[in-house]
C-alpha cells in the first residue's frame, strides 16, 4: 500500500506516484509553514485514540508479534502524548535563538527551519519507529517520505493515515512507501526529492542510504548499539537484581538492552563471584517472566552449549534457559540474547582502552555500584563513548524528550538561518 | 560381527521396537571406540564424567552441535583409512570436515539398498533419469552431484539426462532438452525418475506447466527429490502445490513424489512413506531436546533436533545436535502402516524475523565476520 495525499493507494500506482513526487514536495515545502502546535495535537489525538482502543482491531494483528511487553508499548504511545511532544520541542528546538552580533550595525535574527524534506529508511526490530520518525519529521516541519521497512506489517501505514484523516494539514506532508530495499530506481527517485536522508538500522542500511544519497543531500544516521553493565566488585543485591529483570523483560533485544557486565576488578575470583550472584538473580527472575521465542531460547542454548565444549572455552553456568558466561578478556561483545549473558573484568583506569574504537557503537551502561562513585564511574564511561549512563534497571526506559544516541534529532532535522 | 553392522543388516528397517536394546548396545560399542581414538571425543565425555562407558544410554551421550565439526576436526581412525571426504552444503559459509572409512560406507551401503527396496525404489525395470542438477564432471565434488549420481543405480538407467549441462566453459539450464526428453520418455514404455531438490523440481514442474506441458508418464514413473535440511522447511504449502504439480504435468500420482533426507554429520537415508513423512530407521534415533535445559522432551514438543546412529568408526558423530527445531510425532499417528514415530522440521533456531539492534551492532565488532 501506498499513502500519498491522505489517500491510500495499490501498489500498482507506484510509478505514477513517484513521478510527481519530488515537484510536490517543493510545492508543499513552499506553501504556508507547519506549524509544530498542529503536529502535537494530532500526535495527541493519535495517541489519545491508540490508549482507548479505537485501533485495537485495526492494530491487533500487527501486535501480537510484537517484541515488547505492555509496559514498553505503553511508554511507546505515551511518547506521542502532548506533553511529551512539547517537552521535546522545549528540550531540542529551545525558546528562541540568540540573534548573531556583529561588531556595527544591529543584532541579526536567527530562526529554525525545517530541512525540507526528509527520506526515512526504516528500521524493522521495533514496531512504531517508523511512524515515530514521521512525526520527528513533522515537528520540525518537514515533508516526509517514509519506506517502510521490509517485516512492517502495515501498523505503521495505518497510524499514518489515521493522523492524516485527524489533520487534513499533514496530508502533503506525509508519504509512505512499501517498496522493498531492492527497488534501487525508486529509492533513487524518493533520494532525490529529499534533502536529508534518514536511516535506522545496521551497517549494511546506512551503507545503502549513504550511496543512494547524492552528494548535497544529508545522511542522518541511527545506526545500532550495544549496551552493557558496569559493576564494582561487591554491587548490591537489588542492582543485580533490577540487572536482571531488565535483561528478561528486554530479552537482550533492543540497543539499550545489556548484554553483559564488565567488573571494575582485574581478579577472575572477583568476577566469578558477580557472576554467580548475577546468575542466581537471573534464575529467579526470569522464572516470573514468559518464556522468550522458542528459536530466540534454541539458538542461544545451543551457542553457550557449543561454548562449553570447547576446550580453552571460558566457565558457563546455565540452567533453566538463562546462562552467565564468566570470559577473562575485556571485550564488548553481542551476547547470545534471551537471557544470556557474560561476565569480564574491565578495571576502570583501562575502559577508554577497552572500548575506544568503537565509540560509534556504544549507547546505554547501566551502573551497579554505591551511589558516591556514581559521578566518577559516569564520567568515565561517558568520556569513553557511552551516551547513557543509568540505574541498572533503567537502561532500556523511555523517557519523553530524551536525546537519542547522543544528539538531538529535532536539530538535526532542521537549519539555522539567520536573517537581516 | 560388531553391534553396528548387525544393527545395519537389520533385514526390517523400520523394526525401532525390536532393535531397542541392539541400537542402544551398538551406541555404547561405539562411543567405547571413538573415546578410545579421539581424545578431543574423550575429552567431551569425562565433562559429562562419562569415564566409564558401561550401560550408558545412547540420550546421555553428549551430543556434538554442528557448529562445532565446523571449527574442529574429529577423527578417530588415521586420515589414510578415510575413503572418502564429504563438505556439508555450506550453506552458511562454513564446512564441517567429515571423512568415512570402509567400514562405515558399508554399512551405508546395507542400508540404502534396505531403505530403497523397503520404499519400492529398487527396480530391475529399466528407466530414464532427469537430473535437475550439474551434469558431473571431475572439477565439481559436492555432496549432491554424488548423492544424485548415485541414485541413478537403483534402477537400471537407460539415459541421464541433465537440467544444467557443461557447455562452452559453464554449466546452462537446459530446459528444452528436458522438456524434448520428457515427451519423448511419455511416448515410451519406460518409466522416467526425476531427481533433484524439492525448491528446483518445483520450479521447473511450474516451468513446465506455464508452458502447457501436459504428459502421462508412464507407470512407475517417480518424482524424488533430496537435499539439505533447510530444503525442508516450513514449506508444507509448496509442498502440496508441487504433488497437484507432478500430477497434472507428468501425470505422476502424488505417492510418486518421495523425499529423501540425510546430512553429511548424519550420514542416515531418511525417505518418506506415503503420507510424505520421515519415519526413524533402525539405523538411528532421534532426541528432541528442551532448548531450555538440553534434556529429551516427550514425544510432540518442539525443541533442537538430536541425531544419534551409531553408523560411522571414522569420527565420533554418534549423537550429532543440528541447529533446527523440530517435533517428533509418536508412532501410530501415521496412516501410512509404518508403526514408528516420525520427524518434522519446524525450521531453523534463530531470531526469525526480529532483527535486533544489538546484533547489527555486533556485527561491526566482529569485524564482519558472521555465522
Amino acid at each position: 500500500m501506498i499513502l500519498a495525499h491522505g489517500n491510500l493507494y495499490e501498489d500498482r500506482e507506484l510509478v505514477p506516484l513517484r513521478e510527481g513526487l519530488a515537484e510536490a514536495c517543493v510545492r508543499t515545502m513552499a506553501g504556508p509553514p507547519l506549524k509544530s502546535g498542529v503536529v502535537v495535537e494530532a500526535c495527541d489525538e493519535l495517541a489519545r485514540r491508540v490508549e482507548r482502543g479505537d485501533y485495537d482491531r485495526l492494530l491487533a494483528p500487527f501486535l501480537t508479534g510484537l517484541a515488547m511487553d505492555p509496559g514498553q508499548f505503553q511508554a511507546a504511545v505515551g511518547l506521542f502524548r502532548r506533553e511529551s511532544l512539547l517537552y521535546k520541542l522545549e528540550t531540542e528546538l529551545g525558546p528562541e535563538l540568540v540573534p548573531l552580533r556583529r561588531p556595527e550595525g544591529g543584532p541579526i535574527r536567527r530562526v529554525r527551519y525545517p530541512l525540507g524534506t526528509l527520506l526515512h529508511i526504516a528500521a524493522g526490530n521495533v514496531d512504531g519507529l517508523p511512524a515515530y520518525s514521521v512525526a520527528e519529521g513533522l515537528l520540525a516541519g518537514n515533508v516526509n517520505i517514509l519506506k517502510l521497512p521490509s517485516m512492517d506489517q502495515g501498523a505503521s501505514i495505518l497510524l499514518l493515515k489515521e493522523l492524516t484523516d485527524l489533520e487534513p494539514r499533514l496530508r502533503d506532508y506525509v508519504y509512505v512507501f512499501d517498496v522493498p530495499s531492492t527497488d534501487l530506481e525508486s529509492l533513487t527517485v524518493f533520494a532525490r526529492a529529499a534533502d536529508a536522508v534518514v536511516v535506522w538500522g545496521g551497517d549494511e542500511a546506512v551503507r545503502a542510504a549513504r550511496r543512494l544519497a547524492d552528494p548535497d543531500t544529508q545522511v542522518i544516521s541511527w545506526g545500532h548499539k550495544l549496551s552493557f553493565a558496569y559493576a564494582v566488585p561487591d554491587p548490591p543485591d537489588r542492582d543485580l537484581e533490577a540487572l536482571a529483570r531488565h535483561v528478561c523483560l528486554t530479552r537482550q533485544l533492543l540497543c539499550s538492552s545489556c548484554q553483559g557486565i564488565f567488573v571494575d576488578t582485574t581478579d577472575m575470583g572477583a568476577v566469578e563471584a558477580v557472576g554467580e550472584r548475577f546468575f542466581a538473580a537471573l534464575q529467579a527472575e526470569n522464572r516470573r517472566h514468559p518464556p522468550a521465542d522458542l528459536g530466540l531460547r534454541a539458538r542461544a542454548a545451543l551457542q553457550v552449549y557449543s561454548m562449553e565444549l570447547e576446550e580453552t572455552g571460558p566457565r558457563a553456568l546455565r540452567s533453566g534457559g538463562v546462562s552467565v558466561v564468566i570470559a577473562p578478556d575485556s571485550r564488548l561483545e553481542l551476547s547470545p540474547l534471551a537471557g544470556n549473558c557474560w561476565v569480564k573484568p574491565l578495571p576502570r583506569e583501562r575502559i577508554p582502552a577497552a572500548l575506544g574504537g568503537k565509540r560509534g557503537y556504544l549507547q546505554t551502561a547501566g551502573l551497579l555500584c554505591p551511589p558516591e562513585e556514581r559521578a566518577a564511574l559516569g564520567d568515565l564511561l561517558a568520556r569513553a563513548g557511552v551516551v547513557r549512563v543509568t540505574e541498572p534497571g533503567e537502561m532500556s526506559r523511555t523517557v519523553p524528550g530524551e536525546a537519542h544516541d547522543g544528539t538531538y534529532p529535532l536539530r538535526a532535522y532542521s537549519r539555522v538561518v539567520e536573517l537581516v | 560381527m560388531t553391534l553396528r553392522d548387525k544393527l545395519f543388516r537389520w533385514r526390517d528397517p523400520y523394526d525401532l521396537a525390536g532393535t531397542e536394546d541392539l541400537f542402544a548396545a551398538a551406541m555404547a560399542e561405539n562411543a567405547a571406540l571413538q573415546a578410545a581414538g579421539c581424545p578431543d571425543y574423550r575429552r567431551i565425555l569425562a565433562l559429562r564424567g562419562l569415564e566409564d562407558l558401561t550401560g550408558v544410554s545412547p540420550a546421555a551421550l553428549p551430543p556434538i552441535p554442528t557448529l562445532y565439526f565446523k571449527r574442529h576436526v574429529l577423527l578417530s581412525v588415521p586420515e589414510r583409512r578415510l575413503l572418502i571426504r564429504a563438505t556439508s552444503s555450506g550453506t552458511s559459509g562454513s564446512m564441517s570436515h567429515i571423512g568415512f572409512d570402509g567400514a562405515t560406507l558399508r554399512r551405508g551401503g546395507h542400508m540404502v539398498v534396505r531403505m530403497a527396496r523397503r520404499h519400492q525404489l529398487l527396480s530391475p525395470r529399466p528407466c530414464h533419469y532427469l537430473i535437475l542438477g550439474y551434469q558431473p564432471r571431475r572439477e565439481n565434488q559436492t555432496a549432491f552431484s554424488k548423492t544424485g549420481f548415485g541414485f541413478t543405480f537403483f534402477a537400471p538407467a537407460l539415459s541421464r539426462t541433465y537440467a544444467l549441462v557443461w557447455r562452452e566453459g559453464g554449466y546452462r539450464l537446459d530446459l528444452e532438452g528436458l522438456e524434448r526428453k520428457l515427451l519423448a520418455c511419455a511416448r515410451g514404455g519406460a518409466p522416467v525418475r526425476t531427481i533433484g531438490f524439492p525448491s528446483y523440481t518445483y520450479l521447473l514442474l511450474r516451468r513446465l506447466e506455464e508452458q502447457g506441458v501436459r504428459l502421462e508418464l508412464p507407470r512407475g514413473s517417480l518424482v524424488t527429490m533430496g537435499g539439505g535440511w533447510k530444503q525442508f522447511e516450513g514449506q508444507q504449502v509448496e509442498k502440496a502445490e508441487l504433488y497437484r504439480l507432478a500430477e497434472t504435468v507428468l501425470g505422476i500420482p502424488e505417492e510418486g513424489c518421495v523425499e529423501f533426507f540425510g546430512a553429511v554429520e548424519h550420514p542416515i537415508l531418511y525417505t518418506t512413506c506415503r503420507a510424505h513423512h520421515f519415519h526413524i530407521p533402525v539405523y538411528s534415533r532421534v532426541v528432541i531436546r528442551d532448548p531450555d535445559t538440553l534434556e529429551p522432551l516427550p514425544p510432540g514438543r518442539p525443541g533442537l533436533v538430536n541425531l544419534l546412529t551409531p553408523m560411522a568408526d571414522s569420527m565420533p558423530i554418534l549423537s550429532v545436535m543440528t541447529d533446527d527445531l523440530g517435533v517428533l510425532h509418536p508412532g501410530g499417528t501415521c496412516p501410512c502402516g509404518i508403526a514408528g514415530p516420525w520427524l518434522e522440521i519446524l525450521g531453523r533456531a534463530g531470531v526469525r524475523d526480529i532483527v535486533t539492534c544489538a546484533a547489527g551492532a555486533s556485527e561491526y565488532l566482529r569485524g564482519g565476520e558472521r555465522e
